[in-house]
C-alpha cells in the first residue's frame, strides 16, 4: 500500500521543488532549504524525502543535462505532478480552515490580512 | 598538482559510497555529492570540505539508496531470532550463565579498576602549559663504577647556568630541607596568637612558579616571590587563614618570630593530586642565605632545580655541554681546598636533564626528597588484570565448548534447513556479544560501586571520568571486541559440527574437546598458584620489614612535635616530663630514625687525611645526652655521651658503618673531621634510619641543640594515663600551641606504608584472579558430573561408595592441579626473585611457600568441585537412571 499523507518536511520539500522549478534536484534543494530554513539538512535526507514524494506520485523526474561543475555527471530534475499540486493545495487549505477557527491568532491583523 | 588533489573529494569516503549505493542512483549522487564539495571547498577549508563530504556520504545510508544485496546482508528476523535464542539460553541454564557473567562481570571490574589506577599513575605532571619543555637537573656521580644520582643542586647552580646557556629560558630552585626550617612550622596571621602547625613548607625561587606556569588565584605571577621576605599561599591554606578576603599583602608570623613576619605575595591553586610537588606555603629564597656566603657557595648540594629550555633545544645536547660547569665552578674549589682527587671526581661528575613528567614513574636509581610512584608497579598491576580477563575469557570459552552437546542438535537443525556455516558463526557471536554486553553492565556497575573502598586501598581518589567524550565509545568497542574473542572459538567450534551426526544423535558429547579444555584449566590455576605464592612471599617481606630487629627500640615511644616555637622552655618542658613517675627517659633531637625528620649529609675524614682520602659521605646527627638511651640504641665499644665529661661537647658516637668505611679498626680514642676536628668515644650498633630498601648510610651523633622534636620513652603500664599527664605539662608550658604527638612505632609503619600498600592491591586482585578461577571450575565441574550422571547412577547401584564416586570425580581435576603446580614453582620463583631483589633486607624464599600455594591450590579446587561431586555421590540413582 502507497502511502498518500503529506508530512510536514515533504510538504517543505515538495514546495521547495515547485519553488525552485527546472533547477530542483538534491542538491540544490537541500541547498535551498538551508537558506530559506535556515537549518542544514544532509543531501541523504532530501533525496530519501525525494524518493519517497515520487513513490507517492507527487513528484515526477527525470535524469536532465550533464554539466562540468559536477564533474560531468547528469543530475536527476524532479517536477511536480497535478496529482501534487493538488496535495499541496488541499495541505494549505486544511492549516487555513485551522488557523481561522483559532480564536489567539484569528483576531491578529497581520494574520487575518494574509487569509483572507 | 596538490590542488588537483585538493580538488577531488576524500577517496575512501567515495568508495564507500559506491559499495552501498544502488548502482542506478551512482551518478546524480555522485554529481550532487560533488557540488556539495565544491561549494564547500569555496566557503571552508580543504579539511572541512572532506569532513562534509563524509557527512554526506554516512548520511546516504538510508534503505531507499542501498544496494539490496547489502540489505539482505542484515536479516533483521534472523538477529532477532538469535536474540531470542541467546536469551532463552541464558535464562534456562542459570548457573552457568552465572558464572560466564559473574565472571566476566569481576574481570572488568578489577580491569576497570586496574585501568583508572594507572591512568592516574600515567597522568602525572602533564598539567605544566610548557610540561614538554620542563626538566629537572639530576647529578650523576660515577663513584669508582658505582652510579650515584642525586637531583640537589649547589646555591649557585640555577643562576650559573642560566647565564652560561642561552638555550635555559628559565632556572629555578627549591629547598625542601628541614635543616633550614623547611618542611614543617608552626603560622598564624600576625594578629593572632594561636599557632597551627603546617606542613609543606619550601624555600623556592620566583622563576620555579613561572617555570610551572602555576594557576594564581590572587596576585601576580610575575612578581609574587621576588621581594625578600614574601611567601605564597595555596588557596586551601589561604581560605583556612583569610576566608573570604584577599590574603595578598597581608602578613603572617612563623615559629613565632614576631620580628619577621612574611608578606604574602600571592596565592597559588593547589597542586592537584596528580602533581609529584605538595608545598603548601613558599618561602621565596630571594635575599635569604642560610649561612654567610652560601648563595655563591658551591661546596654544598641543597637544591633540586628545573629548568625551562627553549623551544627547540636538544636536552641531552645541553646535558651534554653542562658538563663544563663542573670543569668552570667546582674544580677551582676543590683545587683551592687542596683535594688530591679533584681532577679525578671532576670527571666523575656528569649532568643529565629528567623530562618533569619521568618524574613521578620513571626515577629509578635517582635520589629525591618525594615520593613516587612506580612503573614496575604500574607494569605488574597491568599484567594482572589482563590476567583475570584472560581468566574470565577462558571461563567462557571452557563453558561454551563444554555445552556445546546441548546446542549441537539445534546447530544440526539449522544446517538442515538452509543456514550457511557462516550464519552458525554469526548466531554464536552475537550470542557472545549479548553476554558480553550483560557482563560489562555488571562489571561497570560493579566498578562504580567499589571505587570508594579501592580509593582507600590504593591512597588514591580515583573517580570515573565520565564526562569525557571518549569513555563511552572506548568502553562500547572493547565490550563489542572481547565478546567478539571470546566468542570466535566456540562459534567456529559449534558452527563445524556435521548435521547428519549431531541429528542422528552420536555427537561425542563435548569429550572430544577435553584437552584444548585442560589446558585452559591448567593454564588458569598456573596464574592462580603463580598469584598465590606472589601474594604469600609479598606478605612475608612486607612483615619482614615491619618486625625485624632494627637496631633501636621503637615501642612505647611517644614524640612531641613543634617543640622549637617553646625556645628555652624545652628543658623545662623536658624535666619536668621527667619528674612523671611513668616516663622512663627523654630526649630533645629532630634526628630520628625514621623518614620525615631531619638530615644533614656531611662528608667526613680521619683527622689529618682530607687531602688523601676521599671523603666518606655520612649523617651528622645533633642529639643530646638522653638519645641512645631513650631509643634503645646498644652501644659496642667505647661509651655513650656522658655529662661527667666536659670534654664530650667534641665528642661524637658512631656508627658501625662508618666506622667501616673510615677503615678504623678500633675506632674509639680516635679523630675525625668534617671542617672540626672530633675524638670518637663510642661505636652505636647500626640501625635503620630510612627505608630498608637501602642500605645503612654511615652516621656520627654529636650533642648540641635541635629543638623540634622531644621524644619521651614511656614505662609499660597505663598508657593513656600517661598521655593524659604529659598533655598537663605541655598545656601549662605552651598555652598557645595545641600538643601534636605521635608514636615512634606509627611512623616507623609509615615508612612502609607504600610497601604495605602495594602488597594489599595485589593480594585483593589475586584473591579476585582465584575466585573468578574458581567459578570457572566449579561450572565444569558440575557440567562434568551432568555427563557422567548415568555412569555414577549405575555405579551407585553396583555398590560404588560416596568416597569412590568422589574420587573419580575430583582425581581429573586434581591431576590439572598438579601440573599447574609444577608449572607455576618455577615461575613465581623467578618473579619474586626479580622483586626482592629491591630490598636490602629481604627474606630468603623457602620451599614452604611453594607447598604451601600447591596446597592452597589443590584445596581450592578440592572445595569448589567437592560440593557437585558429593550431591553427585548422594543422589539417588533411580533419578539418574529412569528414562524419561
Amino acid at each position: 500500500m502507497i502511502e498518500t499523507r503529506l508530512g510536514e518536511f515533504e510538504e517543505v520539500i515538495l514546495l521547495l521543488v515547485g519553488i525552485l522549478g527546472e533547477d530542483a534536484y538534491a542538491f540544490r534543494v537541500a541547498g535551498e532549504f538551508e537558506s530559506q530554513a535556515g537549518r542544514a539538512v544532509s543531501i541523504g535526507a532530501v533525496h530519501s524525502t525525494l524518493t519517497r514524494l515520487e513513490e507517492k506520485g507527487f513528484v515526477n523526474s527525470k535524469m536532465g543535462e550533464a554539466t562540468a561543475e559536477r564533474g560531468g555527471r547528469r543530475k536527476r530534475i524532479y517536477t511536480i505532478t497535478a496529482y501534487g499540486r493538488k496535495v499541496l493545495a488541499e495541505a494549505r487549505d486544511f492549516r487555513i480552515s485551522l488557523w481561522k477557527q483559532f480564536p489567539g491568532f484569528a483576531t491578529l491583523k497581520g494574520l487575518q490580512k494574509s487569509l483572507s | 598538482m596538490k590542488e588537483k588533489k585538493q580538488l577531488s573529494p576524500p577517496r575512501a569516503a567515495r568508495r564507500l559510497l559506491l559499495f552501498f549505493l544502488r548502482s542506478d542512483l551512482a551518478e546524480e549522487v555522485e554529481g550532487d555529492l560533488f557540488e556539495t564539495y565544491k561549494l564547500k571547498l569555496k566557503q571552508t577549508s580543504p579539511f572541512r570540505a572532506k569532513l562534509h563530504y563524509w557527512y554526506e556520504v554516512m548520511h546516504y545510508m538510508r534503505p531507499f539508496a542501498i544496494r539490496k544485496s547489502i540489505l539482505s546482508l542484515i536479516h533483521y528476523a534472523m538477529f532477532q531470532n538469535y536474540f531470542k535464542i541467546g536469551w532463552r539460553n541464558l535464562v534456562k541454564q542459570k548457573m552457568y550463565s552465572f558464572v560466564k557473567i559473574g565472571g566476566f562481570a569481576l574481570g572488568i571490574a578489577a580491569c576497570l579498576l586496574i585501568a583508572l589506577f594507572i591512568r592516574d599513575e600515567l597522568s602525572y605532571d602533564l598539567q605544566y602549559p610548557d610540561a614538554n619543555r620542563i626538566y629537572r637537573v639530576v647529578e650523576v656521580y660515577n663513584d669508582n663504577g658505582e652510579i650515584n644520582r642525586g637531583v640537589w643542586m649547589q646555591a649557585p647552580f640555577a643562576n650559573s647556568i642560566k647565564e652560561d646557556y642561552p638555550e635555559i629560558e628559565k632556572a629555578g630552585r627549591y629547598n625542601s630541607s628541614e635543616l633550614f626550617g623547611a618542611g614543617s612550622n608552626q603560622i598564624r596571621r600576625d594578629d593572632q596568637t594561636e599557632n597551627t602547625f603546617e606542613e609543606g613548607f619550601v624555600f623556592a625561587d620566583q622563576e620555579l612558579l613561572e617555570i610551572m606556569k602555576v594557576p594564581m588565584v590572587y596576585g601576580n605571577l610575575a612578581h609574587c616571590l621576588d621581594q625578600p621576605k614574601t611567601m605564597v599561599i595555596t588557596r586551601s591554606r589561604a581560605e583556612k587563614y583569610f576566608p573570604n578576603e584577599n590574603p595578598v599583602g597581608k602578613l603572617m608570623v612563623v615559629n613565632n618570630d614576631r620580628e619577621g613576619p612574611f608578606k604574602i605575595g600571592g596565592v597559588i591553586e593547589d597542586f592537584p593530586k596528580n602533581s609529584h610537588l605538595h608545598f603548601q606555603f613558599f618561602v621565596t629564597m630571594k635575599g635569604r642565605e642560610f649561612w654567610e656566603g652560601e648563595q655563591n657557595y658551591w661546596g654544598a648540594n641543597n637544591y633540586p632545580t628545573y629548568l625551562l629550555l627553549r623551544p627547540g633545544t636538544d636536552p641531552k645536547e645541553l646535558a651534554h655541554k653542562m658538563d663544563k660547569v663542573v670543569s668552570k665552578y667546582l674544580l677551582p674549589l676543590w683545587l683551592n681546598q687542596g683535594r688530591s682527587e679533584a681532577k679525578k671526581m671532576a670527571e666523575a661528575i656528569h649532568y643529565e636533564l629528567q623530562p618533569v613528567t619521568d618524574i613521578h614513574l620513571r626515577n629509578a636509581g635517582i635520589q629525591d626528597p618525594i615520593s613516587h610512584g612506580d612503573i614496575r608497579f604500574v607494569w605488574l598491576f597491568g599484567g594482572v588484570a589482563a590476567f583475570i580477563l584472560i581468566i574470565a575469557c577462558i571461563n567462557f570459552v571452557n563453558l561454551s565448548t563444554a555445552k556445546s552437546a546441548n546446542r549441537a542438535k539445534e546447530v544440526g537443525l539449522r544446517k538442515t534447513v538452509g543456514s550457511y556455516r557462516s550464519n552458525i558463526v554469526n548466531q554464536f557471536l552475537i550470542e557472545s556479544v549479548l553476554f558480553s554486553v550483560l557482563s560489562f553492565a555488571f562489571g561497570i556497575l560493579l566498578a562504580w560501586a567499589l571505587l570508594p573502598y579501592f580509593n582507600v586501598l590504593a591512597a588514591k581518589s580515583l573517580v570515573f571520568p565520565w564526562g569525557e567524550w571518549w569513555l563511552v565509545p572506548l568502553l562500547l568497542s572493547s565490550c563489542l571486541a572481547i565478546g567478539i574473542l571470546a566468542g570466535l572459538y566456540p562459534s567456529f567450534y559449534l558452527s563445524s559440527f556435521r548435521p547428519i551426526q549431531v541429528l542422528k544423535g552420536n555427537v561425542s558429547r563435548g569429550s572430544k574437546n577435553a584437552t584444548t579444555r585442560s589446558v585452559l584449566v591448567v593454564f588458569q590455576f598456573t596464574t592462580s598458584i603463580v598469584l598465590i605464592i606472589s601474594t604469600f612471599i609479598i606478605y612475608r617481606q612486607v612483615n619482614y620489614i615491619l618486625t625485624r630487629d632494627v637496631g633501636f627500640d621503637k615501642e612505647q615511644v611517644l614524640l612531641l612535635q613543634g617543640t622549637n616555637t617553646l625556645g628555652k622552655k624545652v628543658s623545662t618542658l623536658k624535666s619536668e616530663l621527667l619528674e612523671l613517675s611513668s616516663v622512663q627517659s627523654v630526649t630533645v633531637s629532630d634526628y630520628l630514625p625514621i623518614s620525615g625528620t631531619k638530615r644533614n649529609g656531611n662528608g667526613f675524614y680521619v683527622e689529618g687525611r682530607q687531602n688523601v682520602d676521599k671523603s666518606v659521605g655520612g649523617q651528622f646527627w645533633v642529639v643530646d645526652h638522653d638519645y641512645v638511651k631513650t631509643m634503645g640504641m646498644k652501644i659496642v665499644a667505647g661509651r655513650d655521651f656522658s655529662r661527667e665529661m666536659a670534654s664530650d661537647s667534641s665528642a661524637v658516637v658512631i656508627n658501625q658503618r662508618m666506622a667501616k668505611e673510615l677503615g678504623l679498626t678500633d675506632p674509639v680514642g680516635k679523630r675525625i673531621q668534617n671542617w672540626e676536628v672530633f675524638t670518637i668515644v663510642g661505636v652505636v650498633e647500626d640501625f635503620n634510619f630510612d627505608t630498608m630498601r637501602g642500605k645503612i648510610d654511615p652516621l656520627l651523633l654529636k650533642l648540641g641543640n635541635s629543638p623540634s622534636i622531644v621524644s619521651v620513652k614511656i614505662k609499660p603500664g597505663n598508657l593513656a594515663a600517661s598521655i593524659a599527664s604529659i598533655k598537663d605539662i605541655w598545656k601549662k608550658i605552651s598555652p598557645h600551641q595545641p600538643i601534636r604527638y605521635a608514636f615512634l612505632d606509627d611512623s616507623f609503619g609509615r615508612m612502609y606504608e607504600d610497601v604495605q600498600r602495594m602488597g594489599h592491591i595485589f593480594t585483593t586482585f589475586a584473591v579476585l584472579a582465584i575466585i573468578v578461577a574458581c567459578l570457572g571450575l566449579f561450572a565444569l565441574s558440575s557440567f562434568m558430573i551432568e555427563q557422567r550422571g548415568k555412569e555414577i547412577s549405575i555405579r551407585l547401584v553396583l555398590g560404588a561408595s560416596l568416597k569412590n564416586i568422589f574420587r573419580l570425580l575430583t582425581l581429573n581435576f586434581v591431576k590439572l592441579v598438579f601440573i599447574s603446580i609444577v608449572i607455576a614453582a618455577p615461575l613465581a620463583w623467578y618473579m619474586m626473585k626479580h622483586w626482592l631483589e629491591d630490598f636490602t633486607y629481604r627474606i630468603e624464599i623457602t620451599w614452604d611457600v611453594f607447598v604451601l600455594g600447591g596446597v592452597m591450590a589443590v584445596m581450592i579446587a578440592l572445595v569448589t568441585i567437592s560440593y557437585q561431586s558429593i550431591r553427585a555421590g548422594m543422589a539417588k540413582p533411580v533419578n539418574g537412571l529412569r528414562s524419561e
